[in-house]
């Protein structure tokens, strides 16, 4: 039996669904991301493991009770939000002693909790300063202390960094995750930020239109992703119109040159119309060695992105991307050159739409 | 060299003129209780009769007492209204501005015909009078009230810092008492000032509950002597300013709170 168990959860407002026949399970211990635009319902379905939101169907169990119907202050998940959230008229050491006083805790046992949550986050010497008194990053880690205080059984974060610049968010989101790992607490984390999801998580759970469209270990995520829009959503991707041609051996054509995909085609008529993708680091210039798939294309556009070098190629009437490392020997095509690319038969992925799954 | 613009600085000038003239004039007035003499006799007459001190502590008190009770009325409605109906917050402000249409008159009129009879009849006693009382000026403190509370809410993030508290394990009485009312701390002061000024010059209501307050005593005064009733208005209008000084100086501490949150 899994710690945290999600259970056919879904949550009607009003008229509108926001959160969807929701079913996870995570097991104790584990790092878990909800990935999703904004407004697919991954906030209300954390509210919702919080207890600041009652499913209208559906239960949540946590270490083996039912949790559904408990009121938050009864359900011991530490809780750590966007904007921070901490209470302006206490400093440093009576915010991330707030949880324990109010458990009655005695005042030399706060102290030294509070001393050591603080060591772990790294702001020993910062207990007596005022929120108003601390940079953003150095507030949401207060805000993290403080919900590791009490010692939750469930760790949950809604967007912890989108307030934050790029480099605080690179490097707090490293400080989480080994604080994380070290006290190997159960967290849910609420991001709609793929790179985040991915760099973090044990499993990803992908969302969108208030439905769960895949669950998995970011590998799986990223390089298998199931649904069009999984794979459009994480990383950059190639979505190609393309016909089948013969589906029992794979083969496929793209402005009516073939192509051939490792994929089983199994359920998928001959002549039938699909999407497929292709990640933009897969596709190389055939003059470095080719690959069972070549094609001929015409360069569109060349783009220097620092260490990677993003060239724009058409196919016939489709325009999509391949991504080569740059190196200062690296032979380029001329814009308007007429070249082959080559990719692996594992790198064409035929998408199917959420439903046939 | 840039021109001065003139008409500005004349009509600032005539406006100037407008408010102080009388002021001055009344103060001037208030310290000639002896012919010929600057004096400061008028203020110690008042200050010493046993009227002013007695009428000036009753109204000190109640003001007091209608502080707390507004304060315990309007802050746990406007928070709940803000977390939870925040559509009705219109309504409610509607509700709270009804003071500045009904007149003080007819307001008292009210709660004396429906409070003076049988079964509450709360005018025999001196206690259920007074009791009318403040809550005849907690109404009339309502918009000062609401507004100042609701103003302190809106500049923090009411419904994340309840939910934090709440995730903490904290119910409805803590987050109130040591999340909610501590950061509304200066709102409630500046509230509080304002209901302080407006009670110590109250003069409709205690007139008709026949309460001996320091409004009621203003006005009788001023019918009996001249001097003295000068010297108590500068005095009321110093108290008044040094009320509103005050909320200037408290908004300004807490601006640099705010300013200093990112
Ligand atoms: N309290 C609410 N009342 C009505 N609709 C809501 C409420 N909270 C969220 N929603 C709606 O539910 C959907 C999902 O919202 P949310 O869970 O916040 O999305 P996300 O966190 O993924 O951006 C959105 O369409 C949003 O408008
Ligand atoms: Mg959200």
């Amino acid at each position: 039996m899994a710690f945290l168990e999600l259970t056919n959860i879904s949550k009607v407002f009003g008229q509108t669904p926001a959160v969807q026949d929701f079913n996870l399970q995570v097991e104790k211990g584990e790092f878990v991301s909800f990935l999703g635009p904004s407004g697919c319902g991954k906030t209300t379905t954390l509210r919702m493991i919080a207890g600041f939101e009652l499913p209208t169907t559906g239960t949540v169990v946590v270490n083996g009770n039912d949790v559904t119907n408990k009121p938050p202050q009864k359900r011991n998940t530490g809780m750590v939000f966007q904007a921070y959230a901490l209470f302006p008229n206490m400093n440093v050491a009576e915010n991330i002693g707030f949880g324990l006083k109010i458990a009655r805790k005695p005042k030399d046992e706060i102290k030294k909790r509070v001393e050591e949550v603080l060591a772990i986050i790294k702001m020993e010497s910062f207990g007596n300063r005022y929120p108003y008194q601390l940079s953003g990053g150095q507030q949401q880690r207060v805000a993290l202390a403080r919900a590791l205080a009490i010692q939750p059984q469930v760790l949950l974060l809604d967007e912890p960094l989108s307030a934050l610049d790029a480099k605080i968010r690179v490097s707090l989101r490293q400080e989480i995750r080994a604080i994380q790992q070290k006290l190997g607490i159960t967290t849910v984390y609420v991001t709609h930020d793929q790179e985040e999801a991915l760099s973090l998580s044990d499993r990803v759970v992908v969302m969108n239109n208030s439905k769960i469209e895949q669950v998995g270990t970011p590998f799986e995520i990223y390089n298998f992703p199931k649904t069009e829009f999984t794979a459009q959503f994480v990383g950059t991707l190639n979505s190609i119109p393309a016909t089948v041609r013969h589906a029992a051996n794979g083969e496929l054509t793209v402005d009516s040159q073939t192509l051939v995909t490792a994929q089983k085609l199994a359920g998928i008529a001959d002549g039938e119309a699909v999407m497929i993708s292709i990640r933009p680091e897969r596709i190389s210039f055939a003059s470095e060695g080719r690959k069972p798939n070549v094609l001929n294309i015409k360069v569109e556009n060349i783009t220097f992105l620092g260490s990677i070098v993003r060239v724009q190629v058409r196919a016939g009437e489709h325009l999509f991307l391949m991504d080569t490392f740059n190196n200062p020997f690296l032979k380029l095509p001329e814009v308007g050159d007429k070249v082959e690319i080559t990719f692996s038969k594992e790198a064409v992925l035929v998408l199917r739409h959420a439903s046939q799954i | 060299m840039k021109r001065i613009p003139l008409f500005p600085w004349i009509l600032i000038f005539l406006g100037f003129l407008y408010f102080f003239l009388p002021l001055i004039g009344t103060l001037d007035f208030s310290l000639r209780l002896v012919k010929d003499q600057i004096t400061l006799e008028a203020y110690k007459n008042v200050v010493t009769s046993a009227r002013f001190q007695n009428t000036f502590t009753y109204s000190f008190i109640m003001a007091l007492w209608t502080i707390v009770a507004a304060t315990l009325l309007v802050t746990p409605t406007v928070y709940w209204v803000h977390l939870k109906l925040p559509h009705l917050r219109p309504i409610v402000e509607f509700i709270t501005l009804l003071t500045y249409v009904v007149p003080a008159i007819i307001l008292v009129f009210g709660l004396i015909r429906i409070y003076s009879r049988p079964p509450l009849s709360l005018l025999e006693s001196e206690i259920g009078s007074d009791f009318l009382l403040v809550m005849g000026y907690v109404s009339l403190a309502l918009p000062a009230m609401y507004r100042s509370v609701d103003a302190g809410l809106r500049a923090i993030d009411v419904r994340t810092l309840t939910e934090a508290a709440q995730s903490l394990g904290a119910g409805w009485r803590t987050i109130l008492l040591d999340v909610i009312f501590p950061n509304l701390r200066v709102a409630l002061l500046s509230g509080a000032f304002v209901t302080f000024a407006m009670v110590i010059g109250e003069f409709t209501i205690a007139t008709f509950l026949a309460r001996p307050a320091f409004g009621p005593y203003m006005a009788n005064l001023g019918q009996t002597r001249p001097y003295e009733s000068t010297a108590l208005t500068i005095i009321s209008l110093a108290l008044t300013w040094a009320c509103i000084g005050m909320m200037q100086l408290l908004g300004r501490g807490a601006q640099g709170q705010i300013a200093g949150t990112r």
